[in-house]
């Protein structure tokens, strides 16, 4: 069902934060900020946080325990082999297989969870509320029903803060 | 308080966000220049050739190489390790910096990734077709094998390689296409016909640069960042110990692994300076592909010829200090002087000694000088290769054995095909994706502003 939206519309990045501050200080609810290239203020502005690091932490030392175990069965239980004398457990020529297929496990693995967690995936429906900011605008996304204020009050703060233009959309 | 500046501005013109967006996407606006065609037909003729050796290869076996009971190793490795070496700036180039924070690095690194990516899919023919029966080449993967059963040697560097190969493979293609993300989420919003907004809105997966996006876009670039740059310095360790595992003299060495990375990173900076000098040129992106970035890559090309040159040394000290007469023979009778001492002395003369001109400021800012020492180090760091590869191969302990070696037209065919390969693939990413990452640029443009007003 589509809901009303005010989308507030800034040139620079400099103008954008001022934007968020009046927003901010107004009580304003800000639903979404969308901008041509990361900005780590506008992120913490919306107290977005991330376990990217945490979980790809998690995925390498599941990699590791992994593969040593999956080194040890094969060459000392399944099947192994006697090269010149060396020791079947010759651990630390596994280290090297163990190091690369560490990494591709956390690959592999990361690559899956910033397509699920950022929702980006081949041939997804996707809502922009407008097409410049992915060029040269920065946009600020307000549900019009939770953002805390009319469209005259919000409109007239971003204005306040450096907005070239603010306007209602259904999204 | 006195404040060098380090680096000149990094976008010039005074741009806009726009503008940015504009410029860089314009190549794939424009109708398709006349020289790209040529160029594109130039390739395509040359790995057309490159297939129908390795056709000729399959077809009738490893003999139609030269490759002997001595040489086995011929070009097919050479250009292995090449073409790998050539790839690994890519790598170096996005991840280095990017840990480093070098906004420098953000005009550059798209072109680098892409590089890397057709240069690491030419290095992965060789050894398939060096198997000799390259439909048997899934023996490799590690599976309990019905045959046997027997697992594959998890400590042969060879097994190594081929893992190392595929995880960087896999790695640099996705840190290359999800940089792009962003990039054709542009592509798709300014697209004016329904076909190009389809084609470049499924590329673009949906995005739409919300901070949620930003948010996990920047984990994922810092995390694939952090371990590929292990990977980096890995990959070409582990082909080194390909040769440094082995007791041939001249390659039993443990300086083997830092030559080779370094050596790795000097030939793929080469060829990104030779693909930055063919971008800004003929797409005129001289705003973006500044002379200060190409200054930048000098200097670094010149610092890293430093090291090769002491390489050089430390092996040819190193035999002599050892008192092995093998050792010594390999490198003062068949390298330094000997059969192969033209392929020794253009070695030294390419990677150690013409990139010291570069010292010079005024050779820094000659585009057309730079353009010439980035090939002549790309040609440099092939004679290194071969070098190693055969010169140690050729003449080894036992006299009886010594053979010496030159390619056969089905070894020249492969390796001029991995070269059409490559150029096609380099020139439909011209055509088809933004060679200049829009939104990182984009990123650093504030600080430019900064340092132009004061």
């Amino acid at each position: 069902m589509n809901t009303t939206h005010i989308i507030g519309v800034f040139d620079s990045k400099m103008d954008l934060l001022a934007g968020i501050e009046k927003a901010k200080s107004n009580n304003f609810k800000i639903d979404e900020i969308y901008t041509p290239y990361p900005v780590m203020e506008a992120i913490d502005a919306l107290e977005r946080k991330s376990r990217f690091t945490l979980a790809a932490f998690f995925y390498g030392f599941a990699a590791v325990v992994g593969v040593l175990s999956f080194l040890y069965w094969t060459s000392v239980i399944d099947w192994p082999i006697n090269y010149g004398g060396k020791p079947t457990n010759a651990f630390p020529s596994f280290i090297i297989i163990t190091l690369v297929l560490t990494i591709l496990t956390i690959t592999i693995l990361s690559l899956f969870t910033f397509s699920i967690r950022a929702k980006i995936y081949p041939g997804k429906k996707y809502i922009l509320p407008d097409e410049r900011a992915t060029d040269d605008k920065f946009i600020v996304l307000f549900d019009k029903k939770t953002a805390g204020g009319g469209f005259e009050a919000i409109s007239s703060a971003l204005k306040a803060g450096g907005a070239s233009e603010v306007y209602e959309k259904e999204l | 308080m006195y404040k060098a500046e380090v680096r000149g501005p990094l976008i010039l013109g005074n741009k806009d966000y726009r503008q940015i967006t504009s410029d860089i996407i314009a190549p794939i606006d424009n109708p398709t220049p006349g020289w790209w065609k040529v160029a594109l037909a130039i390739s395509l003729v040359m790995a057309s050739f490159g297939i129908f050796a390795l056709y000729y290869t399959v077809r009738y076996g490893l003999g139609t190489w030269a490759v002997n009971n001595s040489v086995a190793w011929g070009w097919e490795i050479i250009n292995f390790v090449w073409w790998i070496g050539i790839g690994h700036a890519g790598t170096a180039f996005s991840i280095f910096l990017l840990i480093l924070r070098q906004k420098w690095r953000t005009s550059i690194n798209r072109a680098a990734e892409a590089m890397t990516v057709f240069a690491v899919g030419c290095a992965a023919i060789f050894p398939a077709i060096h198997m000799g029966r390259v439909w048997l080449a899934f023996y490799i993967f590690p599976y309990p094998n019905t045959r046997g059963p027997l697992w594959v040697n998890f400590n042969s560097p060879l097994f190594w390689d081929f893992i190392a190969i595929s995880a960087y493979l896999l790695i640099s293609a996705s840190f290359w296409y999800f940089g792009m993300v962003p990039d054709f989420a542009s592509i798709r919003d300014r697209a004016k016909t329904k076909a190009k907004k389809a084609i470049y809105g499924f590329l673009a997966f949906g995005w739409t640069g919300s901070t949620k996006e930003w948010l996990r876009y920047e984990g994922l670039s810092y995390v694939l960042g952090g371990i590929a740059a292990v990977l980096v310095v890995s990959v070409h360790s582990i082909v080194s110990t390909d040769f440094a595992s082995s007791v041939i003299p001249g390659w039993h060495s443990t300086l083997f692994p830092p030559y080779f990375v370094v050596g790795a990173i000097f030939s793929g900076f080469g060829m990104v300076m030779t693909l930055m000098i063919v971008i800004r040129k003929y797409y005129h992106l001289e705003d973006y592909v500044t002379a200060s970035h190409l200054n930048a890559i000098a200097k670094i090309l010149v610092f890293i010829s430093l090291i090769m040159g002491t390489a050089y040394a430390t092996e040819v000290f190193i035999a002599w200090y050892s008192g092995n007469p093998y050792e010594m023979f390999t490198f003062f009778h068949n390298r330094i002087t000997g059969d192969y001492s033209f392929m020794f002395w253009a070695m030294v003369i390419c990677n150690a000694v013409i990139p010291q001109v570069m010292w010079s400021k005024k050779v820094r800012s000659n585009i057309t000088a730079l353009f010439i020492i980035s090939l002549i180090i790309n040609v440099g760091m092939w004679y290194e290769r071969f070098n190693i590869v055969v010169t140690s191969l050729s003449k080894d302990y036992l006299p009886s054995s010594w053979a010496t070696y030159s390619p056969t037209w089905v070894e020249i065919g492969i390796y001029i095909g991995t070269i059409g390969i490559f150029t096609a693939g380099v020139l439909f990413f011209f055509r088809f994706v933004p060679m200049i990452a829009i939104s990182e640029v984009k990123s650093v443009l504030k600080p430019t502003e900064i340092t132009e007003k004061h």
